[in-house]
């Protein structure tokens, strides 16, 4: 192995290991997804059959479950870019800038870590919604897709983070974010299909790309295997690894030669 | 309590409930956030949740369903503020200089305590005027004053619950605790569906769930169709949060400096 692959790994462990000791780092990306899910599924599982435009299910939670994934990955990303901003404040990235570490291990470790955690987190939420009823009418290939879905919307949602935190380098700031990241899940079809909204906000969730991802991805658990929906579903997070993961190698770099 | 005590506890807390009505001027990071949320919660909900209007849920609104959700989570975030803003003042050595001067003790609470009903008559009046753009009529006089009152309650109750935690914890970092506990019983009440089409273990809670009688008055109040029986629940619902919580930021201001 390369030694930019083995500091890659040994960073992203200690990344993945930073986040299981701190118990407010894992716990809200845990809680209120779960949490939001069984309030959802007990407030509209049993009428939602009955609201016009909404498609048909096979239970409320299968509905929920990816809105309660794609969330718990969203509210991940801001944590981990919080923890990249700490390791700025605390001048660990320094010690980390001055030594001879490859510089792409120092990025591409926290999205390492942040796939990983975001798979573990899936399936997590896979389970305990099998466990409460729920069916994936797509099967272990479409549970595999949702599962590789949200492990590789880590990408961006981490490159988002770690781009807060170059730019901010405060841990604050990068947590102060997290409502923006409320509202952008809240603006989509996210907990509710698009077909049930009218006017304006059905306007901003339809061109809110969180809307296209999710959909893409719960097509997989609500109707089926669906190759063309997971497709967007990836190029909706390929687009936005590009312009997330671009803006903080960028960012890097200028900090980096900053730091020179 | 003397009459001479009681009068300089209230000059006291008027002065520490001014003083954190202030701060929304010169700290706005700590303030704008409990007003924006529940703006949030009115625009997002309502918009998100849409197709819920075809339900029987009482109205052929969910905006105006949402409504008191919006202005009680409003009242919730006041109190809130009023924890977080203790625990700061904890922390930056004023409480310790407050203690050693001859101001009551009482006060401490009473000032925060004072400033989150305050609070929660500015957010409540924010939320109503969004409401009346987003189209819903608002409600008569004796509706509106209920309105504010239960959003104004509900800050106390929630203040004195987030005094407690500060006056233990003594860190704003306890602040997610402040914020889980309010968002855990906001959420598991009637905050987004009626108890008719509630099922399994939220019905459950949500009978038992003060905030639930809270909502229900609220809403029946923007509806105007409050009535003593929906009234007196929520009235035994207040007394009981503020007596449970009352108790629990007085017990955490008596340990406060014998430790």
């Amino acid at each position: 192995m390369s030694p930019a692959v083995v500091q890659t790994l040994s960073l992203a462990r200690r990344s993945v290991k930073g986040t299981f000791r701190f118990p407010q780092a894992w716990f809200p990306s845990l809680f209120f997804p779960l949490v939001l899910m069984a309030i959802f599924t007990a407030s509209f599982g049993a009428s939602a059959a009955h609201i016009p435009g909404f498609p048909k299910i096979d239970g409320f939670l299968s509905f929920a479950m990816t809105g309660a994934i794609v969330q718990g990955v969203l509210i991940s990303g801001v944590g981990a870019g919080g923890f990249f901003a700490a390791d700025i404040e605390g001048g660990f990235f320094d010690r980390l800038a001055s030594s001879p570490a490859s510089r792409s291990a120092i990025l591409v470790s926290r999205l390492v870590a942040g796939m990983f955690l975001a798979t573990c987190q899936a399936i997590f939420f896979m389970a305990i919604a099998l466990i409460f009823g729920a069916t994936i009418q797509g099967g272990v290939v479409g549970a595999l897709i949702v599962i590789v879905l949200a492990g590789l919307l880590a990408i961006p949602i981490g490159g988002l983070g770690v781009l807060l935190a170059l730019r901010t380098g405060s841990a604050e700031a990068v947590q102060g974010m997290f409502p923006l990241f409320f509202a952008l899940m809240f603006f989509s079809s996210t907990f509710f299909p698009r077909e049930t909204m009218t006017g304006w906000f059905q306007t901003v969730a339809n061109l809110n790309p969180i809307s296209h991802l999710v959909e893409g991805m719960r097509q997989q658990i609500i109707v089926g295997v669906d190759w063309r929906a997971a497709g967007v579903s990836l190029a909706i997070i390929i687009g936005l690894a590009v312009l997330t993961v671009g803006g903080s190698a960028l960012n890097l770099r200028r900090r980096l030669e900053g730091n020179q | 309590m003397s009459s001479s005590t009681l009068q300089r506890t209230a000059s006291v807390s008027g002065m520490l409930a001014w003083r954190s009505l202030i701060l929304v001027r010169r700290m706005p990071s700590v303030f704008i956030p409990s007003l924006v949320m529940p703006l949030f919660i009115l625009v997002a909900t309502s918009g998100a949740f849409h197709g819920i209007s075809a339900l029987p849920i009482g109205t052929g609104s969910y905006l105006a369903f949402t409504l008191p959700f919006a202005t009680v989570m409003g009242g919730g975030f006041a109190g809130i503020n009023a924890g977080m803003t203790l625990a700061r003042d904890i922390e930056g050595g004023f409480v310790d200089r407050l203690i050693s001067s001859p101001a009551p003790r009482l006060s401490l609470v009473a000032g925060p305590f004072t400033a989150a009903a305050m609070r929660s008559i500015f957010t409540t009046t924010v939320v109503l005027i969004a409401g009346t753009l987003g189209g819903i009529v608002p409600p008569g006089l004796t509706g509106t004053v209920a309105i504010y009152l239960l959003a104004a309650f509900f800050a106390m109750s929630t203040a004195c619950w987030s005094m407690g935690v500060a006056l233990r914890a003594r860190t704003v970092q306890a602040a997610p605790l402040m914020q889980l506990v309010v968002f855990v019983l906001v959420f598991t009440s009637v905050a987004y569906a009626p108890r008719s089409l509630q099922t399994g273990w939220l019905r459950h809670v949500a009978d038992w769930n003060p905030v639930t009688r809270i909502l229900e008055a609220s809403r029946a109040a923007e509806f105007e169709t409050l009535s003593w029986g929906l009234l007196w629940p929520a009235i035994i619902s207040i007394a009981i949060l503020l007596g449970v919580l009352g108790v629990f930021a007085l017990h955490g201001l008596a340990k406060l400096g014998k430790d």
